[in-house]
């Protein structure tokens, strides 16, 4: 803990490192590097995978650190992409596009709290019919990523 | 009532309509022969896990739910009431089903995720619960849909 005591909840400069994992222990990890925010993606495959909508980190491949990794199992979901869930538990956990240096790690995985917030949601062309977005939060029709 | 909208009421006359649903890969797909039930969001610890967001549930009899294809469905007990039913192949979370279901409580149910229906759905959300385990990372929103904490409690 940074114990610094000015890190409120939600202001995503906390020095505390963050780990995370699936439901049953198979998979564990540690990221050495803090993500900036947490950003919601309304694709179908996303829902498909989560059950719902998908909330995503992004960090280095490299800052991510497996205390256990017996149990994650890849499916490649597009010609460009592949996403790591849990073989024994069934959560979702990653998704990794081909090439790229980063990885998305589903932000429901982390240890809480996480000190992170949501600020933005992707790809909500692709949004079902069954829910709103209330937050008020920016939305962009495809990839919300910003330089 | 919260989320009229133009679906086909119960007395409309969509007795002919199956929803249908399945994973990412095809490996589980499903029918569900009767309208399924309103939405439950569920900000509870396991979801959050699992779903590794906030799950999303409908549910029906578990007599009116089909399995077309199951060729990859995996069961995880994930508490000595519960299974949980995921795709072993592409990682899609499915079912919620409880394993105490007393026959004198009525017929038994299953809960659907219902990221996992083909669009449209046509349902409507009826609350949130577990709202006192949410992750501090996001804000439910002000979408004037009830709230429940884990007792039950009905706290908007």
């Amino acid at each position: 803990m940074s114990g610094n005591g000015n890190g409120r909840e939600g202001s995503g400069d906390q020095g505390q490192a963050l780990s995370g994992g699936c439901l049953c222990g198979g998979v564990r990890f540690l990221l050495a590097e803090r993500p900036d925010e947490v950003v919601n993606c309304h694709c179908g495959q996303c829902r498909r995978f989560h059950g719902h909508i998908g909330a995503y980190i992004t960090v280095p491949r490299d800052t991510v650190i497996f205390d256990a990794d017996e149990t994650l199992t890849w499916y490649r979901s597009s010609d460009f992409a592949e996403r790591g869930f849990c073989g024994r538990c069934g959560s979702s956990l990653f998704w990794k596009g081909d090439g790229k240096s980063e990885i998305e790690i589903a932000a429901g995985s982390l240890d809480q709290p996480t000190g992170l917030q949501t600020l933005r949601h992707g790809y909500v062309e692709g949004k079902a019919d069954y829910y709103e977005i209330t937050d008020g939060l920016e939305q962009f029709p495809g990839s919300a990523e910003v330089e | 009532m919260a989320g009229t909208s133009t679906v086909v009421t119960e007395q409309g006359g969509e007795e002919d309509r199956v929803w249908t649903g399945g994973c990412l890969c095809g490996g589980v797909r499903y029918a569900i022969d009767v309208r399924p039930e309103p939405i439950s969001f569920c900000h509870c610890a396991q979801c959050r896990r699992q779903h590794s967001h906030v799950g999303a549930y409908t549910g029906a009899p578990r007599a009116a739910l089909r399995l077309l294809n199951d060729a990859t469905l995996t069961w995880y007990a994930s508490s000595s009431r519960a299974r949980r039913g995921f795709c072993a192949c592409c990682g899609a979370g499915l079912f919620w089903e409880a394993l105490d279901q007393d026959p004198a409580d009525g017929e038994p149910r299953i809960t659907v995720t219902v990221g996992s229906l083909d669009d449209a759905t046509g349902l409507r959300v009826e609350r949130h619960i577990f709202v006192d385990h949410k992750g501090a990372y996001y804000d439910i929103g002000d979408d004037g849909v009830e709230r429940r904490t884990s007792t039950g409690e009905v706290v908007a």
